[in-house]
């Protein structure tokens, strides 16, 4: 296996940890306050954060370079500014991923968030804890189920994501190809025992991920 | 409860930084899109760039023509761009992507039809007949091989009587895939595609030149490069003695 | 010590306007369901907001339409039993009660924990699970937890509804022994004429949003106001 393929392998764990972090610390937040606050335009937000989930990860990419690309409606602030692009970098696969990724935290955990007892929720504020100590003690805890498979799928997803990596961080060997992306390119120019070698490894990869998750996922519950 | 979240951040942190440092630039670089199916020719080329250039790194970026030129429209940090068809060149030639004066066609290909080793198919009018069930073809809307193969089936006057027996691949290394398998009695390739699996393939034609617009791959710097001179440098080494002799090694032809 | 509740409150197809208010008592606000009476204790709780009127308790203004004020749940002295109890499924017997916890000073947590298990003999079970432990130690556990704080109030949402007769006799006796010992006004909605006259100091009758009578459990029982209180009385269970 030449190096990089090695190197694909680090980078699709990094991708999909970096993702996953992101998606955990920002997908939370947002599909609470989906799930529990009413606010003006809410189901918009809902579509617009479901959207990649429906889109072919192409298109989606298409869309990310229009924002992030150099001469992007965002992209462009970065590049007078700092003289940067994320286009082709890794940052590039994280962020791919965590478009793609981020539906799948959100639809599951807001459907495990609202669905906790309101009363629960009530008899704490009546005990006087304010709607964020209960959110953490009660709210949260009580979702942790829902949560976790939100993170799981997130997180495979984020390991396969291929499409919206291809558009926004390029297929360069070595630099930002990770692994689907390097079995894409191997199958194509006809190595199949390569790149049979990757899919192998990318599938046990992901195995061996969620049969900790579920081993995880028995002890805590 | 905190305690996990500080350890999960530092874990974090410190992963991030250390790959930081493990990914980090060498001292020059040159970023070239190529249409995925120069990979193993454009390869050994930037083998051979780095060994005349030392202290310059190339990196690849292989995919799709189409998919290549929408990346450099959207401001992908691209220094030198070779396509397999003209049209995605003009696209964004027009939009002023590329620098007018690099611009040169550097290598042919020949379109051939293909079928399955133990097939006697041996023609492509012969496509029409009712022992071959099904024919594979790039999409043309979105392969260049795929619009090429269109223009023969024209040609041949074929395409009416053939329309139902074609499936469409989204790039023709997948083409030559549902052949050499023998998912599909026959496919449409690059000669270049063929050279590739050579054991499990037969070249049943090869298609006039009258039969198709020429297929000549561009190749150009692309605007805004920071690194003109290698991009320059490139090219000249694709169009060098020893680079024909490593395209031709894969079955493209010099025009 | 008292409570004053005035509300008016419109909700699908109903309007509920109420006045009435009690002292150191353990009221029964009696009624069919769907009459205003679990509605009541959720705008007194601030879970639900008045649409005008006044709510205060030993004195401390909680909500005032004319002057803008209205204090969240978390800021109003009121133990609160929900018809379901809601002890929290993630958490132990201790855990629950300490959740009551909240705003009591740390040296004295400790005390009143002890006090509270003591009262409401729930020695052995302070390790185990909502799920783990019986019907009328649920009901132990809510109360314990509601009043930790020593709260102004003490409000109760048909809390033994859930349970058989035997049961929700013995609880009678134990809300009875709590007014005891904890000297704090109870205001409980219920729907069952016989724990009304067993329990109530006070009773005030709703009907379809409104009280049509209240006053003391002879008067109401004695002589009730108008048929629909009689009906009130004779149609339910004992």
């Amino acid at each position: 296996m030449d190096s990089s393929a090695l190197f694909s392998i680090q980078l699709s764990l990094m991708v999909a940890v970096v993702s996953t972090f992101f998606i955990i610390v920002i997908g939370i937040p947002l599909a609470y306050l989906l799930a529990r606050k009413n606010f003006l335009g809410k189901e918009v937000l809902d579509i617009l954060l479901t959207l990649p989930l429906v889109l072919p990860p192409t298109v989606t990419g298409y869309y990310l370079i229009v924002a992030f690309g150099r001469n992007g409606f965002i992209g462009r602030y970065l590049y007078e500014w700092m003289d940067w692009t994320v286009m082709f970098t890794w940052y590039a696969a994280v962020l791919a991923s965590f478009v793609v990724a981020l539906p799948l935290m959100i639809k599951t955990g807001r459907a495990a968030l609202e669905a906790v007892d309101g009363n629960l929720i009530n008899a704490a504020y009546t005990l006087g804890h304010s709607n964020w100590e209960t959110a953490l003690r009660v709210t949260l805890p009580l979702a942790k189920r829902g949560l976790l498979a939100g993170v799981v799928l997130s997180f495979a997803r984020a390991l396969g994501e291929f499409g919206a990596t291809l558009m926004l961080a390029g297929n360069i060997p070595g630099k930002t190809a990770t692994m689907p992306l390097v079995i894409y390119s191997l199958a194509a120019s006809g190595d199949w025992s390569e790149a049979t070698l990757m899919v192998v490894l990318l599938t046990l990869m992901a195995g061996i991920f969620l049969y900790l998750a579920n081993r995880y996922s028995k002890t805590i519950f | 409860m905190k305690k996990i979240i500080v350890i999960v951040f530092l874990s974090l942190f410190t992963a991030v930084a250390l790959f930081g440092i493990v990914a980090a630039e060498p001292p020059k670089e040159l970023t070239v899109s190529a249409a995925i199916s120069l990979k193993n020719a454009f390869e050994e080329l930037g083998k051979l760039y780095e060994v005349k250039h030392a202290g310059t790194k190339v990196l690849f970026n292989f995919g799709a023509s189409g998919d290549l030129a929408r990346q450099i429209e959207g401001g992908a940090p691209v220094d030198v761009f070779a396509s397999a068809a003209q049209k995605d060149m003009d696209d964004i030639a027009a939009k002023g992507y590329i620098l007018p004066g690099s611009r040169v066609d550097f290598v042919k290909n020949v379109i051939v039809l293909i079928t399955p080793k133990s097939s006697v198919v041996k023609s492509f009018m012969a496509l029409a007949s009712d022992s071959v069930k099904r024919i594979a073809a790039g999409n043309p809307k979105t392969v260049p091989a795929g619009r090429y193969a269109a223009e023969v089936f024209d040609y041949y006057k074929i395409t009416g009587p053939i329309k139902d027996k074609l499936v469409y691949a989204e790039n023709v290394r997948q083409v030559l895939d549902y052949v050499a398998r023998g998912e599909v009695d026959a496919g449409v390739v690059y000669a270049t595609d063929a050279a590739v699996r050579s054991a499990e393939t037969r070249i049943a034609a090869e298609a006039p030149e009258a039969s198709h617009k020429p297929v000549v791959y561009p190749i150009a710097v692309v605007k805004g490069t920071k690194s003109e001179s290698a991009a320059n440098s490139f090219i000249d080494i694709v169009r060098s003695k020893e680079g024909s002799a490593i395209l031709k090694k894969y079955g493209f032809r010099i025009p | 010590m008292g409570l004053v509740v005035s509300v008016k409150k419109a909700v699908k197809g109903f309007t509920l306007d109420v006045s009435w208010q009690i002292g150191n008592e353990l009221a029964v606000l009696f009624g069919f369901s769907g009459s205003g009476k679990s509605l009541t204790l959720q705008l007194i709780a601030g879970l639900l907001k008045p649409d005008s009127g006044v709510i205060s308790a030993s004195g401390k203004t909680y909500f005032d339409s004319s002057l803008h004020i209205n204090a969240p749940p978390q800021q109003r002295s009121l133990g609160y039993v929900f018809q379901d109890l809601a002890l929290f499924p993630h958490m132990t017997v201790k855990q629950n009660i300490l959740f009551g916890a909240k705003g009591v000073p740390k040296c004295e947590t400790t005390e009143r924990y002890r006090e509270m298990i003591d009262a409401f003999y729930l020695n052995d079970l302070e390790k185990k699970r909502p799920s783990e432990i019986s019907g009328g130690q649920k009901q132990r556990v809510a109360f314990a937890r509601a009043l930790l704080r020593r709260p102004d109030v003490l409000l109760l949402d048909e809390p033994f509804s859930a349970l058989d007769t035997p049961l929700r006799i013995e609880m009678r006796t134990f809300l009875k022994a709590l007014r005891s010992t904890f000297q704090v006004p109870v205001v409980l909605v219920t729907h069952d004429a016989s724990e009304a006259a067993t329990l109530a100091d006070s009773i005030i009758v709703y009907s379809e949003g409104s009280v049509i009578q209240s006053g003391t459990t002879a008067d109401v029982f004695g002589s009730p106001k108008d048929e629909r209180v009689e009906r009130l009385l004779m149609g339910m269970s004992l």
